[in-house]
């Protein structure tokens, strides 16, 4: 997180510096909001790691120079075992950027279905039976 | 300082790793809308200021101002929410009017409400432009401004279905546990996100011109 924030911070400085020399030597508008906006994108990140190693405090292993692999065991969140869902999610999104090309019919059948599929997706292991399996 | 010597696995404070991950890709959002915003400005320097300044002429500032105000606000309930969640409740403890005792539920059902309002009076304000004579397709000012406030509009939209999906985990859940906070605490990001986004937009297409 410390190596983290700081190297986004400096990003954002980078991009802010090179945005203004753009803008002073002349550089045209999408430059200077495309790289404006780089500056935003690294000043988010920086910001919220900053915060989130101000809240967690400065222990994790990654930041210490005598840090060990196995110092940062532990549980890392939940990740799904498998899941059919991701291939409905992708399949379903597939039809509907095809439906832009061929039609408002095929559009509307994607819509509906990659609804259907970010549901199953996001919903697969809040069954309450799953839940009270583990 | 805490020292790696214990041989049970120590729990350390990690951040959570679906908050960076939605951060991170908010951050990759930001360039999505930095595309939109360098299309506006370009197109606005290339035109001239002769069709900007009659098609400007057409958008309704009080209206957008209200709606504008509802979905920054919207923010302020979202974030009650938040709190809400972060203290694991779920379900409000008093009356519905007491709104001191709301959980997250009661809270992201009003910003649901709050974002389906503004989503219906950009959909009110198009409806309007269109019957002016201003589409998609009329002029260069047209393009960009339904582009850019429409996928703005299809962002909030895709929060809306996300504020369900929240309001769902958390019907389906037995007790409102960290899942179910991760879940409400990213969705709040997202929001944010989506409404300091449009405060850049509407500075640019309302105010500035």
């Amino acid at each position: 997180m410390k190596f983290g924030w700081q190297l986004f911070a400096f990003l954002t400085v980078f991009y802010i510096v090179v945005d203004l020399v753009y803008w002073l030597l002349g550089g045209e508008i999408v430059g200077i909001t495309a790289m404006g906006l780089s500056a935003g994108l690294a000043l988010i990140i920086a910001f919220y790691f900053w915060f989130t190693q101000r809240r967690i405090g400065d222990n994790l292993p990654e930041d210490r120079v005598d840090g060990d692999i196995a110092d940062g065991a532990g549980e890392l969140g939940f990740f799904s075992p498998y899941s059919w869902w991701p291939l409905a999610v992708g399949f379903t999104s597939t039809l509907t950027a095809l439906g832009l090309i061929i039609g408002w019919w095929l559009f509307l059948i994607g819509v509906g279905t990659l609804v259907v599929s970010i549901m199953g997706f996001v919903l697969e292991y809040e069954r309450p039976e799953y839940q009270s399996e583990h | 300082m805490s020292t790696a010597t214990t041989s049970a696995p120590a729990q350390i404070n990690r951040p959570n790793i679906v908050a960076v991950g939605t951060i991170v890709w908010l951050a990759s959002e930001l360039m999505f809308f930095a595309a939109l915003f360098a299309m506006y400005f370009t197109t606005r320097a290339v035109q001239g200021p002769e069709i900007w300044g009659e098609s400007t002429a057409l958008l309704d500032l009080p209206f957008a101002s209200i709606n504008t105000t509802i979905l920054v606000l919207s923010s302020v309930t979202c974030q009650f929410g938040v709190f809400a969640a972060e203290r694991f409740q779920a379900k409000r403890t008093g009356s519905l009017l007491q709104w001191s005792k709301w959980g997250m539920r009661e809270w992201f059902a009003l910003t649901f409400i709050m974002g389906a309002f503004f989503i219906g009076g950009q959909v009110y304000e198009y409806a309007k432009l269109a019957s002016e004579g201003l589409t998609l397709s009329s002029n260069a000012y047209g393009s960009v401004f339904y582009m850019t406030t429409g996928f703005h509009g299809l962002h909030v939209t895709g929060g809306l279905i996300a504020f369900l999906i929240v309001l769902v985990r958390v019907f389906r859940a037995q007790n409102f546990g960290h899942r179910q906070a991760t879940t409400a605490i990213v969705v709040s990001y997202y929001w944010h996100f989506v409404d300091i986004v449009w405060i850049a937009l509407f500075s640019a297409i309302y105010l500035v011109k």
